[in-house]
Parts: structure tokens; sequence; C-alpha cells
């Protein structure tokens, strides 16, 4: 039988209120050297799949890997539901999306499952060597490609049959130099994009950035803690505005919960007027694309701050139904191992009118924090890590500071930002998202260079 | 021999093979939200060809061909092998199965949850609680053409509560977790203690000072002064010369009151097995021996690499990945005191629970510079409330070396990987709020 036309029956046979399917084939490369070896040369492929079932207001949800057991599976996924409904006084519906039928093809430049492993070997090979060769104090290196190419099939019972395909590529440069026992240092270029092969080729310079700055680091100035005036590059910008911002953003955590739902009520002032934020599920070429979320929704370019006043969430379709909303197919699964829940797309602070060098002029002493190592968020509270850093003396960059640690509360922070500049840069990098044990998925995020004043920065 | 294996035609191979069931059941403030049946399996196999190394992973377990085929077109590309796949050894006997664990059904462990989620809103009003509890059965098998031919059930179970009490102005979250190999050594009862502890000394919230003070960390906040020698006694680490350990065996490089060791045969210890994810026996290897630095742990690959034993310790996530140098439990020698004796001790200085942006900084050379998640204010050695919006920094390891003042009387298992006891240490860099 038609792989169609099984779905189409299983469906069929399901006696829940709402039921529905999501299979996936994978086909991934990987090749990774680290220092003068080569780590991993991997070529795999997976298919699996999820059934979703919704009876009496509860969720019962089951995954294979094995298409035979479909039916078997609906059936499970249904007990489970009633299970649930039967325990829950919260009863989960969906709001109404419009039925979709539809193929959506990627189309790629130059596609990477026609590139050779040895084509891809050599490229990775030869970005090793320039961050090896940089000089004696690289003691290690990683240099990592991934590729894959993921075909995304779902059917629910309303209709909708959606195949898309997803391609992902990703490339990491990271140095390690070192100085001395614990004197160590790394230096990274992280990239990732929906794109082909095109995207990972002449990134000899990023090669080379990424070990000059893990040398320069060993001699750098480890930062005093306080408070300063700081001005976050675009990369650090966008991973504040994603983690601290637009994970409060997503409905799902506050739908149940009236106390946090008050506090990001849509209407309330977060920023000053020039402060636009965004969610757009689809700018061409980049990795938080999605054209249909997870659950067939339509992507959509949704302003979660608008002229400075909290505009809109982020919904699947039963966090908008229970806060009467509009979904806004930003329901996301990392794979068919999970269900979906709301996630960011392509998420970033839009262009404001200040140059880079304006910034720069009005601060008498700040901190010029570029990259980010990582973030974390618990709610209002969050912390970065800058990957490098220089000092601002007298509206000029100054030296170049390490350990710098940017920790605050997001609401003060945002209301805190006193100048976004015209020169807004998005970033795919080469991780992705983590949330509810689903990771990494693919975002993207950016913003212009942004200044803050009154940030807390931990140092040594 | 495995049918997938002789395909390989005289070839060397090793086939990771991996079944697993879960059943998560999750609850949202809360209330009961879903119940996920999860049956997964996958395969792995490593090839050596022409004496280089190939690669593939598959879900597709009937498809033995697509596998080797795909295996072996990486190999000729592949790195030049310098490990040997081992033959059949006598493993140690450890109890990694409860067969209570697998008897649970959906219903078991729905009712845990609410009985949990019940005491928790008994003792405290206004509070928002999601808990998710999930059992894991998994069935291991490696077989490789040296002969190798090993195969292990395991179970687990895992519980994690957090809790978020929003105030206006303020929102004070806190997580628990307790994760077991066996049903009845899941600690329910501690985690609802500590929840309702914790929540009565957040009822206030105090300033700190910005300066150095000493740190008591919890067992769970142990981590953020363990998870530098996490990185640091990985062989390969030491091999590539990431590691600042490299070179220092013999060395006195903590206090003489710290040993800790890696050890695989714990009984029901949560990441011990009989073999490790390569088909090495598992192994309790010292690190560190009252403050001098004995061992690195090794999978097969770093240890051919650096020219010494394996020690056990090829750690794979799931079927998906190449084994890599994992820690199995990590033990961590105890004190005499307990942690509230420990508190007792001190004059000024804070308890840490947890802390924001774990491992995020340059972990590499020790420096941890977090914002605390849960943490509390100590001032005449009781607790006199929350602390927040605080900076805590230091380098893990000159604070293990130097300044070390406590251990406590008693290890939890925490984070998977550690089993600790509470962790003291003076001379931390403390930077409170300003306002």
């Amino acid at each position: 039988m038609k792989e169609k036309e099984l779905l189409l029956q299983a469906l069929a046979g399901s006696n829940a209120d709402y039921t529905e399917i999501r299979i996936e084939r994978e086909l991934r490369n990987q090749v990774q050297f680290q220092k003068d070896k080569l780590e991993n040369l991997e070529s795999s492929s997976e298919f699996g799949g999820i059934v979703r079932c919704l009876k009496n207001g509860g969720w019962g949800i089951a995954v294979l890997n094995d298409i035979s057991q479909l039916q078997q599976k609906i059936e499970e996924g249904e007990r489970m539901a009633h299970l649930v409904g039967e325990h829950s006084s919260e009863a989960a519906a969906l709001a109404e999306v419009p039925v979709v039928q539809e193929t959506v093809h990627a189309e790629l430049e130059r596609d990477f499952r026609d590139v050779s492993l040895g084509e891809k070997k050599e490229l990775i090979a030869s970005y090793n060597r320039i961050l090896l060769s940089y000089g004696k104090r690289v003691v290690s290196t990683n240099a990592r490609y991934t590729d894959s190419f993921r075909e995304v099939t779902l059917a629910n019972s309303e209709g909708t049959f959606i195949v898309q395909q997803v391609p992902d590529i990703t490339l990491l440069l990271v140095a390690v130099a070192s100085a001395g026992k614990t004197n160590i240092e790394q230096g990274f270029e992280s990239l990732g994009s929906a794109a082909g092969f095109e995207f990972v080729l002449g990134r000899e310079e990023e090669a080379t950035n990424a070990a000059k700055r893990a040398v320069d680091l060993l001699s750098a100035r480890s930062v005093d803690g306080g408070r300063y005036t700081v001005i976050l590059d675009p990369g650090l910008a966008g991973v504040f505005i994603h983690e601290a911002f637009g994970h409060g953003c997503e409905a799902d955590f506050l739908f149940k919960n009236e106390q946090m739902a008050k506090i990001m009520t849509v209407g309330k002032r977060f920023g000053n007027s020039e402060l636009n934020v965004i969610d757009d599920g689809y700018i061409p070429g980049l990795r938080g694309n999605i054209p249909y979320d997870d659950e067939g929704v339509a992507r959509a370019k949704t302003y979660l701050i608008k002229n400075g006043i909290l505009s809109s969430l982020l919904h699947s379709r039963e966090t908008a139904k229970k806060m009467g909303a509009i979904p806004t197919g930003n329901a996301r699964a990392v794979s068919y191992e999970y269900e979906p829940i709301v996630r960011m797309t392509n998420t970033y602070i839009d262009v404001g009118v200040h140059s880079f060098d304006e910034m720069l002029a009005g601060t008498d002493k700040g901190i010029y924090a570029v990259k980010a190592y990582g973030g974390q968020t618990m709610f209002e509270q969050f912390t970065f890590s800058a990957a490098y850093a220089y000092e601002i003396v007298n509206g000029e960059l100054g030296e170049m500071l390490k350990d710098v640690v940017l920790t605050g509360n997001v609401f003060e922070t945002l209301r805190d930002i006193d100048m976004i500049g015209d020169d807004k840069e998005l970033y795919g990098g080469s991780g992705g998202c983590g949330k509810g044990g689903q990771s990494p998925l693919p975002v993207t995020d950016g913003s212009p260079h942004v200044r803050i004043s009154n940030v807390m920065i931990g140092g040594k | 021999m495995n049918a997938l294996l002789e395909e390989l035609k005289g070839r060397q191979g090793e086939l990771y093979h991996l079944q697993t069931r879960t059943l998560p059941v999750e609850f949202r403030s809360g209330k009961l939200e879903s119940i996920k049946s999860k049956e997964l399996e996958g395969v792995a196999l490593r090839v050596i060809d022409n004496g280089r190394l190939g690669f593939g992973t598959t879900t597709n377990v009937k498809d033995g061909h697509g596998l080797v085929d795909a295996a072996l077109a990486t190999a000729a590309f592949g790195e030049k092998a310098s490990l040997a796949f081992p033959a059949q050894d006598d493993f140690p006997s450890v109890d990694t199965y409860d067969q209570a664990i697998v008897e649970l059904s959906e219903r078991d462990l729905v009712e845990l949850g609410e009985d949990l989620i019940a005491r928790l809103e008994r003792a405290s009003s206004e509070v928002d609680i999601n808990l998710s509890i999930n059992k894991v059965v998994e069935t291991v098998k490696i077989t490789n053409t040296s002969g190798l031919d090993a195969k292990e059930e395991r179970t687990s179970i895992l519980l994690s509560v957090d809790i978020e009490k929003a105030r206006e102005g303020d929102i004070f979250l806190l997580f628990e977790e307790a994760q077991a190999s066996y049903l009845n050594e899941l600690q329910v009862d501690r985690i609802a203690n500590n929840l309702i502890q914790q929540l009565r000394w957040g009822e206030r919230i105090v300033p700190t000072p910005s300066r150095s003070l000493p740190v008591v960390f919890s067992p769970a906040g142990a981590i953020c002064l363990l998870l530098p020698l996490v990185v640091g006694f990985n062989g390969k680490s030491v091999f590539m010369g990431t590691s600042p350990l490299r070179g220092r065996i013999g060395e006195t490089a903590f206090s003489t009151d710290l040993s800790i060791a890696d050890d695989g045969t714990i009984p029901h210890g949560l990441r011990s097995s009989s073999f490790d994810d390569e088909g090495i026996p598992t192994a309790h290897t010292p690190l560190v021996s009252n403050g001098v630095i004995k061992r690195f742990v090794y999978d097969l690959r770093a240890a051919a690499l650096a020219g010494v034993e394996p020690t056990g310790n090829g750690s794979r996530s799931g079927f998906r990945s190449l084994p890599k140098v994992g820690m199995t439990n990590v033990t961590i020698s105890t004190g005499t005191h307990s942690q509230d004796e420990i508190i007792a001790e001190l004059d000024e200085g804070i308890l840490v629970d947890s802390v924001l942006g774990l491992g995020q900084g340059n972990i590499i050379s020790g420096q941890f510079s977090n914002n605390v998640a849960v943490a509390f204010k100590i001032e005449h050695g009781k607790i006199v409330g929350r602390v927040k919006n605080t900076m805590i920094a230091g380098n893990a390891y000159a604070l293990l070396k130097e300044s070390l003042i406590g251990l406590g009387n008693e290890r939890r298992c925490v984070h998977g990987m550690l089993n600790t006891p509470t962790i003291a240490v003076d001379g931390v860099n403390v930077v409170g709020q300003v306002k």
C-alpha cells in the first residue's frame, strides 16, 4: 500500500476526537576533526513516526520506528488520551485552522546529498589545517560539519496532509589555545543555514578568526565584576532576545498559569518605542524556517514587541484556543520522537536608527560584548557569557576582556536598552535551541548592535 | 555470529543495538496533561576496512545491507584505525534491572505524580507545579567480530518537579529531581521535603554584599565545582592537551580531604552497568586520592591513542552517536558533618542549590561565573532568606585545592552522574544586587 493511503486509512480508523500522524525520513552526514585526527565520518539514516490523539481533552502520544505498528500505536495513543481525559479537569482543545494539502520542496543551490563524502572531508580538513597552523599556542581544534535532509509528512484527522523537505547544514570551527596549564582559551565560529553545500564553502577567514581569537584571549584581561553600560554585538543581542525574552513569549508555559499570563499581557509596555521584536517563520535561507509548523499551521511574521509594546505571544493551536488568540505557526517538534511544543523560528530585534560609532561615542566607560558562548534564562532572570569583549573608555574601544558574563532581569534590561543600531545581522549557528528535552532545534536569531545601560557583569 | 556482521565478509566490525521503551507522563500547572509511549530501536555499526574506520547508524534494523554500505562508504575516507574491538570478557556482576519498574503501568505513574502534587499543594499555596515522571526500560546488545556477544537490560525511573511562586515583582523558581534504577530507591520524600523547606526559606528575599564569602554548595549545586573536573579527567582531553591536568599524575592538585573515583560498578548506580558502550568491563577508577591525581578515564580510542588501557568509560548517547569518553558514577569522598552542621559553623555565607548558565563559560580552565538560581543567605549559622540577582565566581581547581572548608557526610546522586556530598568552600567572589 502506498504510504499516503496507509496514513489516511490509519486516521480513518481512529476513534479519538483529533488524531495526527507525523512520519519522518532523515539522511545525515557528519565530518569532525579534532586536532590532527579525523574524529568522526558518519553516514546515517532514520525513519520514525509519532501519533498524537486528543480524546476527552487529554493527550495520548505514541512513538514508533516500525510503520507496520501504526494501527497499534493509534490505539495506544487513544487509550492513553482517554486515561488523561479521565484524570484531568483541564480539557485541551484546538483552535480552528485551515485544512492544508501541500508539498514543500527544498530548493538548494548545490544539494549536499550530491556531494561526495571525500569532498566534504577534504573541505573540513582544510579548515582544520588553518585552525591548527595559526600558531604554536593552538593546542587543539574542533572542526565539525553536519548536514541533514529530512522529509516530514503530517496528516491529521481534519484532512490536512503536508509533505515538507527540511534541509539543514552546519559548520563549527573551534580553536583551543594554551599558555601554561590553567591558561586555556577557545575561539569559535558557528554557522548554520537551511541551504546547500555552497553555504560552507569559502570559510577560510572564519577559521583564521577563530584561531586568532583563541590566541588573543590568552593575554586578555579578566573583566572586573560590576555594573556597566554595555554594547552588545548583533550575535550576542540576538541570543539575548531569543533566550531572555523570546522564551517568555512562548504561550505554552503560561497558558495555564494566571500569574505568568498577567505578567505577559499583550498591550503592556516592555521597552522604548524604538524597540521592535519579530519572530518570522520564513526568510529565504534561514535555519529557523518552517513553511508549515508541525501542526500544519502556515508560517507567520509575528511582532512580539511593536514600538515597545507587547503585541503578541507565540502559539500552538492549543494555547491559541485557550487564550483566545490566533495560532502563529510556532508549534515545532525537533524530530519524530517528540510532540510539537511552542518554539521560536527566526527571531530578531528590528533595526533602529543609531550607528555603532554613535553608540561608542556616547559611552564614557563601558563594555563591548561580542558573540555568545551560551545563555540560560529562568523566566525573568537571564545570564549569558560573551565569547569575548572589549572595554570602552571615553568613547573608544580599548583592550580585550574575557570572562564577561552578563546577567540581570529581562524586563529591567529591555527598558534599559537606550540605543538600537541600524546594522541588523541574523545568525543560524551550528547548535540550536533546547526546550523540554527537545534539542537542538534549528533556529535563527539576530539584531542590530544595541546599547544597554546598567548591566550587571560577573567577573573573576 | 550476528548475520549483519557476517555481511562484512571478514572485515572487523562492531554492532551496537539499542531498544528503548519510555513512558513519560506530564503534568502542567498541577494537572495531568499527556502520556506518551515511546518505543525506539536503532543500530550503530563501526567497521574497519583496509585499516580505516567507518561509521553509520540506522533505525531500519531489518536493512543490514543499507547500513553496511553506508558504513563502508565512510570507511573509504575514514581515519586510520588505532583501536581493535575487544573480545568477550568476564564482566562484573552489576544489578541494573528492576522488574518492579518494568511492571509500572501508566496509571501507576499518574497516581505517583498526583500524590506528590497534592502533597506540595497542601504545604504551600499559590504555587504552580509542573511535574514529569518517566520510566525507562532498555536493552543493549553489543556484538563484534572479535567474538564479543554482550547483552544487558537496564531500568530507571526519573521524577522531576518544578515549582514557581510568582508574586508582584518576584518569581521564585525551584527545581528538584530524583532518579533511580530501582523503584524502591526513588526518593519521593526527599524531593517533597526539600521543595517545602526551600519554599519556606524563600519567603523572604535578603540582600547580598559584594565581596569574598564562603559558599556551601548543596549536592545538586556542587556540579558548579565538579563540572570542570568531569572535563579535566577525560583521558581524551588529556591526550589532546586541553585538560589542565595533563602531565600532573602524582601531583597534589586538590585538598588532601578530597578523593574522587569514577565507579561504573556501584550496585544500583544510575550509570552502573556490567560493560560500557564498547563492551569493556566497567571498573572502579580512582581519579584523586587524598588530593593526589591518580588516573584519567578512557574509552577504546582515547586509550589506543594515549597508549594506555581503556577504563570502561566508552559512552554513547543513544544509538546515533559514536562512543566518547564519558564518566559513569563520579563519587566524591564524604566528610564528618551534615549540611546543616556545616552551615551552623558559618558566620556569613551563601548556600547554592543551582545556578543559571552552568558550564557556559570557560570551564576547561575551571573558571566559573554564574548568576545563582536557587540560593540562600547564611547568617550566624542559619538560613535567613533567599538571594537573587547575585553572581558567584571563582576557579573550581583553585577552590578545591586551597579553600575547601567542608564535605558533607551524606552523598546524593544528582545530575545523573554525580554521587556527591555537600561541598563548602571559602573565598568565592560574590557580586550582590546593588540596589
